[in-house]
């Protein structure tokens, strides 16, 4: 009787066990997705793809018996972004079917997930690189360096938007190739600059002209729905376009120290934050908000600083808003941007780096370039598409494709980026919440990121 | 002689027996077991052994001594934000909660009308995952929020250095005083009511009952119940993650949200002195703990 009952216990317990397995392997993190079987959302590429599906039937007697396969991992931005790159993909395998690439998205946290998934040696053979942290990697040596392949192929480094390629070059060695990019705008409300009857801007307005129209277009008589002249968030991602456009800069030209307490940087910071100390200009948060876009789709900001992202967004959540975009207004050292840019990299532990360069070299040629461009999410890398006749009908990409070519900078500031962030909006954030002189804010941040450049 | 050869097999079998218990045993705990060792004793170990290493995570780690402890140590926003700002997380909840909690026991221990109604209603927010909760006084205290408008008051609750750490420690103190009600309350359904008895012959008023028998009564309890609270404050991080992301101006940055920083959102990644400053915050709570321990089980008679 006991023995029985001993035994069936130890059924119970392993039973227990082998369900807690069970249990562990089925929570993946990461959605494995054969790009095969992907069926395409966006309307314009279906025509094309059905086109190739017909293709693929007659191809797939060729199949051969060895597939490599290659993995490949983004963050997902929005699902129509996600199926368009699913339908490249899916191009991709029918034109090269002994490769089988595994697109597997990361949600959540992408940084994180793909830092610990390097960690542990799992990491996908291909990834996205944010030029914000990418040469962490390259400076850690877990980047295959891709020029090589690149001249295999024959693809010169001059076919892509200079600022763009030499972003992802470090030590003289290419490590990613920019899949798309964004600069700034200066996106201005139609309707609000018809009310106050002001000509819209242009792309030779200079500071003058933007704090004159920020005065007129300002109109607080509604304390239920303010509407000012200009979004100015302490957003580390909007504001040191003012300083470039000043002459100065953020870092210095090695990464090595800030020159945020630069009298240059210090004039820019006055004008920016004169607009909210002036009653001109405020934050998001000054009307309920997390985002300025959101501010600008409800009309209660006439212009905002933003990147390319915002015209899909309009477009879905507020699809009557009447907007134009333009470059940025040229400050006393004339124009000035910030390049956010993301880069296709591979890992230097591939075990088919051939695979994975052609992978990537597909995704980024001037066909599917051009499909992306088409789509509207993004800009292209590649300076052949800069004439393309959608460029020519769509004013507002035109702005943000042009916003690279003068006076750009890239979104990065070496080694200790996001403690220069976090310093650069608490400096502002300092001056609008504590009345903090400007000088002495942007003092303590760069005291801080010299502290923090110390102890690397 | 005889008496001890037969007594041997006897204990063998016994120890035998014992064995085979302990044996089934540990087969039954095993699952647990597994998970326990692999996820935290390994964890705990190798968090250790981080704590005297410099880890970005892209190399192996690489020996560092105490380096990590002493950068921890000389750390601005450790000094001067997140250690002052956990303590006084602690010192204004943990008294709040546990004084709301034991009132609310006392109440629902009453005969009152809809007494399991109001038992639930107070027990919900616990149920409730604490991102949602989050989520939802985000939304209560936005700057065109419910409270702002049922008030009619223009405060920017969740980006103003003034509030927002008052706003995380009101929903910590609105989302656990359930859970610690209902601790009190399975303590107050204890005690016996021959005590009240007594004290009620010998003439104590409820007042009196309530300072002289019942709390002496509940004092393991009570023990439990901020032990439980120091520590879950002393970690307090998915509500401030959500909510303010330690902002504004590290107003609301714990040593839990820095570690986090450290060891994930920094440009270059700080394994190992986010490790060091995780087994600091450990020997904080350890301590406290010890501390406490003394003074609520080191005045008055020891009970339970």
């Amino acid at each position: 009787m006991k023995k029985t009952f001993a035994a069936l216990s130890m059924l119970v317990v392993l039973s227990l066990l082998l369900s807690a397995c069970g249990a562990t392997q089925t929570v993946e993190v990461v959605k494995t997705v054969e790009v095969e079987k992907k069926v395409v959302e966006t309307q314009e590429v279906i025509k094309t793809v059905e086109v190739e599906k017909k293709v693929i039937e007659t191809q797939e007697v060729q199949v051969p018996a060895e597939r490599s396969v290659v993995r490949l991992s983004g963050w997902a931005s929005s699902p129509a972004e996600t199926a368009l790159l699913e339908s490249l993909l899916y191009k991709f395998s029918v034109e090269n079917p002994d490769i089988v690439v595994k697109y597997e998205p990361i949600t959540g946290d992408y940084k994180q997930a793909l830092l610990t998934a390097i960690a542990s040696g799992t990491e996908p053979d291909i990834f996205y690189m944010d030029i914000f942290w990418w040469q962490e990697l390259a400076k850690n040596e877990v980047l295959l360096p891709l020029d090589d392949l690149m001249a295999a192929d024959g693809v010169k480094k001059e076919a892509f938007i200079p600022a763009l390629i030499d972003a992802f070059t470090y030590d003289g060695k290419i490590y990613g190739i920019p899949k798309d990019f964004n600069t700034l705008g200066l996106f201005y409300n139609k309707e609000l600059f018809d009310k106050a009857g002001l000509a819209y801007p242009t792309d030779d307005w200079t500071w003058e002209d933007l704090r004159a129209a920020a005065e007129k277009l300002t109109d607080l008589s509604d304390p239920n729905r303010p509407i000012y002249g200009l979004g100015v968030p302490p957003d580390p991602g909007r504001f040191p376009i003012f300083i470039f456009q000043n002459g100065g800069t953020v870092m210095n030209a090695d990464f090595s120290d800030t020159t945020l307490d630069d009298a240059k940087a210090v004039e820019a910071a006055e004008f920016y934050t004169s607009f909210k100390k002036d009653g001109i200009g405020a934050l998001p948060s000054d009307v309920g908000e997390g985002w300025q876009g959101t501010v600008f789709g409800k009309g209660q900001f006439a212009m905002v600083y933003e990147g390319g992202w915002l015209i899909p967004y309009l477009r879905d959540s507020f699809p009557n808003a009447q907007y134009g975009v333009v470059l940025p207004p040229a400050g006393p050292a004339g124009e000035g941007n910030l390049i956010f840019t993301v880069a296709w990299g591979v890992s230097a532990n591939t075990k088919n780096p051939e695979a994975a360069w052609k992978v990537v070299n597909f995704l980024t040629n001037e066909t599917s370039q051009k499909t992306v461009l088409e789509s509207g999410f993004a800009l292209p890398s590649r300076v052949s598409l800069k004439d393309s006749d959608y460029l020519k009908n769509n004013p507002a990409a035109s702005a943000i494709f042009r916003g690279s070519l003068e006076g750009a900078k890239p979104f990065f500031w070496g080694a200790v980026g996001s403690d220069v962030n976090d310093q650069i909006s608490k400096a502002l954030e300092r001056v609008y919440k504590e009345n903090q002189a400007v000088a002495d804010a942007l003092k303590e941040a760069a005291e801080k990121i010299r502290a923090a450049l110390k102890n690397q | 002689m005889a008496t001890t050869t037969q007594a041997l097999p006897v204990r063998k079998r016994k120890g035998f027996k014992r064995a085979g218990e302990a044996l089934t045993g540990y087969l039954f705990i095993s699952p647990w077991l597994f998970i326990f060792f692999t996820f935290i004793a390994f964890s705990i170990v190798y968090a250790f052994y981080l704590s005297f290493t410099k880890y970005n995570l892209l190399r192996p780690p690489e020996w560092w001594g105490l380096e990590g402890y002493r950068r921890v140590l000389s750390d601005d926003l450790f000094i001067k934000k997140a250690l002052p700002n956990t303590f006084k997380y602690v010192l204004i909840v943990v008294p709040i909660q546990t004084v709301l909690s034991l009132i609310l026991a006392f109440a629902m221990d009453q005969q009152l009308r809809f007494r399991r109604f109001f038992r639930t209603i107070f027990y919900l927010p616990s149920v409730t995952s604490s991102v949602v909760i989050s989520l939802i006084f985000v939304w209560l205290f936005a700057a065109q929020g419910v409270i702002n408008q049922i008030f009619g008051l223009a405060v920017n609750w969740l980006d103003d250095v003034r509030t927002a750490f008052y706003v995380i420690m009101g929903m910590n103190i609105f989302t656990t005083s359930g859970t610690l009600m209902l601790i009190f309350l399975a303590g107050l359904q204890d005690i016996s009511p021959s005590i009240y008895e007594a004290a009620s012959i010998d003439g104590a008023s409820k007042f009196q009952q309530l300072i002289y028998v019942t709390v002496p009564m509940l004092r393991p309890v009570i023990f439990f119940v901020v032990t439980v609270g120091v520590i879950g404050c002393f970690q307090v991080f998915d509500q401030i993650f959500v909510m303010t992301s330690g902002g504004p101006l590290d107003s609301t940055t714990t040593i839990t949200y820095l570690i986090y920083k450290w060891a994930f959102r920094d440009t270059t990644i700080k394994m190992g002195q986010a490790s060091s400053l995780a087994i600091i915050l450990t020997l904080i709570i350890l301590a406290v703990t010890i501390l406490q321990r003394r003074i609520i089980e080191g005045s008055g008679s020891r009970t339970g």
